[in-house]
């Protein structure tokens, strides 16, 4: 079977000035969102406390409003309180965000609280403190793991490749970053730290996908030269689609089972990296080898000799 | 390397982490009973088992003031010794303030104490610790705590348990299988605080004793309660404030029985302690010993006879009494307080479900990335298959190889390598279907088709690694875990891609190239 059983000939270097105004836009309105409204973090990163429990049969109808009655009686009436799953499994989440100063007995004091008042002991399937020193620490901490992978992948792109290269990678992992981040931003979902784990996954992703262009790029140019750079880009992005496609297909297949069966805890991690591999597909084909493309044109590009012929040169300069 | 050995090589390393492996699939008390069964597998994260996280830190502010009244006692002895008045000498804050004599104080402290920065304001002087030794005390009071929690957490019978100190008077305390948190903050809340204190009287209870003080408590002194317990008697007790001894010197204590066979504790001390209590029971034959805790008396027996280095308390003990006592003493001094700045318990009922979720989604994304190739590259997708289920083997291998943990995230991450294994065989595949397009040899386009990929594999895992890297580098628990499975994960997605399907390919494909279906 295939899907690309001719070779296509797409002009996407056509297309380039078009997709990088649009991407900036975009960035520029998820960096505002990002500014303006910030995350709604999860209590990994601002502190506060998160109790998942049960209700037994025994203490009755059971709702949110009720636990909420029984927390402001507790000194929290800022509780957010949602049921989890289904009506019958009796679930629900309390969470009291970027609570208190190191009040480390808070979650044990409301779980008796809620004993007393129901008259029953709850189930308690997972209780979650964190300190605002360590929410504060892992924010820094986040921070600089994305910053020192984008430095590190410029260096190694510049090592292994030519510098005009790598400042269209680290853009293009900035935009994916950016672009993921922005909406979990703009739809208020919970930033967590396996959301943080996410975005890091992207940028490997993206890498990796620019990476097999540019290597494309490179092997091309040492065939047909520079002269051509824009159609020698676009041969390089059509003869290695197929493979963008289908890499990027599967990986969201495994995405998608993670999504839709992995359970409640991966949801945000899964949703992160569904969005975070389509604009990292689009960021390496659009981004990456436009900024290169303006940067050979700028300051020129080296063209490797093929390697067969490196050897044989300094024996025909000789003659 | 010819094809032979590198068979044999593949050969070899499947096997070794199949063996590796295959533990990780059977419950535990299966482990051991058969021959393959032998290696250890890899712990499953909290996330996934249940149990207890904690993160500590040592109160800097106690640590600091637990120094400083150590600095004030040599002080207050040199003083006196010296015969320097010393009118008041007292803990503020971060700072000891003496006052009296100021030019006497300042030259004992000179003399005595080099740990601190002395300042002098309002005819006072002032002493602050030196920020070298502020860490030092932090560092020292992190250590002490680990040791402790060691001891306390051995003694509740938690398996396998981590208590690690984490840098900055931090401490990571994990307690696998621990399912009421609140229970278990005992552990942490009781900074327990031994002391030993000489009886100057004693009544059945408060009021009783206050009776016999028409003056009130001296200055120096203090009431003293024993523990109530049910079917027994409370008792007050008279003691002075200042300790005999304290817990920092004990060396250990053991619950033991008798000639009659009744449960007793016995301890043993330190060499400076030792001195001490030889010195102290010597002159005191006949007078009770008070042993506080936390400011309650478990037990206060009469002095026998002059103990040195060992001795033994008889009291009325069941045997619980006697071996919770017994703990509490040899774990004795968590001198400073600890600071909980996180707290993560997870129900055994959460991570199964977490499990069986994760389970799932790997196998069904695993399952359509398995169908999709073998349906799109024909019987070489059936090979990158095989290459795919061995680059698993070897995920779970190593990851039993180097006990990693595997969190519910880590999970996620391997079937995520199988994604990014398959895009190194797609890499390959595609490009040798292009070389058949452009009317190459089946022969020669498997050969462009490893040649020309084999650099943007390495390149495309190098940088991955590095992302995965970091994340080992920064992240906690499970997104560790996490990090872990994926770097371990590239790893052997190089292994496979680059040498188990070139295997594959060139012994089928070897000898009658025109059999390739891709």
């Amino acid at each position: 079977m295939e899907l690309f059983r001719t070779k296509t000939h797409i002009d996407f270097v056509r297309a380039m000035p078009a997709m990088v105004m649009i991407s900036v836009v975009i960035i520029a309105l998820s960096l505002v969102s990002i500014v303006a409204k910030s995350f709604n973090f999860s209590i990994d990163f601002v502190g506060g406390t998160v109790i998942e429990m049960q209700v037994p049969q025994a203490a009755g109808d059971v709702n949110e409003e009720r636990l909420r009655q029984v927390l402001a009686k507790l000194g929290q009436p800022d509780a957010a309180i949602v049921r989890l799953g289904d009506p019958a499994d009796r679930e629900f989440r309390i969470s009291l965000r970027g609570s208190q100063e190191e009040d480390r007995d808070l979650s044990v004091r409301i779980l008796k609280g809620l004993n007393e008042d129901l008259g029953t002991a709850v189930v308690a399937k997972s209780v979650e403190s964190v300190g605002p020193r360590v929410g504060g620490e892992l924010r820094r901490a986040g921070v600089t793991a994305i910053v020192l992978s984008w430095i590190g992948i410029l260096l190694y792109v510049w090592f292994r490749f030519e510098w005009q290269y790598a400042p269209g990678a680290v853009l293009a992992l900035i935009h994916d970053v950016c672009f993921t981040a922005g909406l979990f931003s703009l739809f208020g979902w919970e930033f967590d730290m396996n959301v943080l784990a996410a975005l890091l996954v992207i940028i490997g992703y993206s890498m990796n996908d620019t990476i097999v262009i540019y290597d494309r790029i490179r092997e091309t140019v040492t065939t047909r030269g520079t002269t051509e750079l824009e159609s020698v880009v676009n041969e390089a992005l059509n003869s290695t689609l197929s493979r963008t496609v289908l890499t990027s297909g599967l990986t969201q297949l495994v995405v998608l089972a993670i999504l839709l069966v992995g359970g409640p805890v991966l949801r945000g991690f899964a949703l992160a990296l569904f969005i975070g591999i389509l604009v990292g597909t689009y960021s390496s084909i659009y981004i990456a080898s436009a900024v290169l493309i303006w940067l050979a044109r700028r300051y020129g590009h080296p063209v490797p000799a093929p390697k067969a012929e490196r050897r044989a040169r300094p024996s025909r300069a000789a003659t | 390397m010819t094809l032979r050995n590198r068979w044999i090589l593949i050969g070899v390393v499947t096997v070794m982490m199949t063996y590796l492996a295959l533990p990780s699939f059977f419950p535990e008390k299966e482990r051991g009973k058969h021959w393959w069964l032998r290696s250890e597998g890899m712990t499953l994260g909290l996330d996934l088992q249940g149990g207890v996280h904690w993160l500590l830190r040592v109160d800097e502010k106690a640590a600091v003031q637990r120094e400083l009244e150590k600095v004030q006692a040599t002080i207050t002895d040199a003083a006196t010794e010296a015969k320097v008045s010393l009118a008041g000498a007292e803990v503020k804050g971060d700072a000891l303030i003496l006052k009296g004599d100021v030019p006497g104080l300042r030259k004992i402290v000179d003399e005595n104490v080099r740990i601190v920065d002395v300042d002098e304001s309002d005819g006072a002087l002032v002493l602050k610790l030196q920020a070298r030794y502020v860490r030092d005390a932090i560092d020292r009071g992190a250590a002490t705590a680990v040791e402790v929690l060691r001891k306390r957490i051995d003694e509740k019978g938690v398996r396998e348990p981590v208590i690690a100190p984490q840098g900055h008077g931090r401490i990571l305390v994990q307690m696998p299988g621990v399912q009421d948190p609140a229970e278990a903050r005992g552990l942490i809340e009781k900074t327990t605080f031994l002391e030993f204190k000489q009886v100057l009287d004693a009544a059945p209870n408060q009021a009783l004793l206050e009776a016999k003080l028409p003056s009130g408590v001296p200055e120096d002194q203090q009431i003293v309660l024993s523990e109530t317990r049910a079917g027994k008697e409370s008792e007050a007790l008279l003691v002075p404030k200042k300790a005999v001894l304290k817990g920092d010197m004990l060396e250990d204590a053991r619950m033991e029985f008798d000639r009659r066979n009744r449960p007793i504790i016995t301890f043993q001390w330190n060499s400076e302690g030792a001195r001490v209590f030889r010195d102290f029971t010597g002159a005191n034959i006949g007078h009770r010993l008070a042993a506080i805790i936390d400011g309650k008396v478990v037990t206060a027996p009469v002095i026998q006879s002059k103990i040195g280095r060992r001795g033994e308390i008889t009291g009325d003990f069941t045997r619980d009494e006697a071996n919770n006592t017994a703990i509490q003493l040899r774990s004795g001094a968590l001198p400073i307080p600890l600071v909980l700045e996180e707290e993560r318990a997870i129900g055994p009922s959460l991570g199964a479900d977490s499990i069986r979720d994760g389970i799932h989604a790997s196998l069904l994304g695993a399952g359509l990335v398995f169908l999709f190739m073998a349906v799109y590259y024909s019987l070489t997708g059936l090979f990158v298959d095989l290459a795919l289920i061995v680059n698993v083997v070897i995920l779970l291998g190593l990851m039993s190889a180097f006990k990693a943990t595997m969190t519910l995230p880590g999970i996620a991450g391997v079937v995520l390598t199988v994604g990014m294994a398959v895009d190194s065989n797609v890499i390959i595949c595609e490009r040798i279907r292009e070389e058949l397009r452009l009317g190459k040899t089946p022969r020669a386009a498997i050969q462009v088709g490893y040649t020309r990929s084999f650099w943007t594999i390495f390149d495309s895992h190098v940088t991955a690694l590095l992302s995965s890297v970091i994340l080992v580098m920064i992240g906690r628990g499970p997104v560790q875990g996490f990090g872990v499975t994926l770097t371990i994960g590239l790893v052997a997605s190089m292994f496979t891609s680059l040498v188990v399907t070139r295997a594959l390919t060139d012994t089928v494909y070897g000898p009658n190239p025109e059999r390739l279906r891709i």
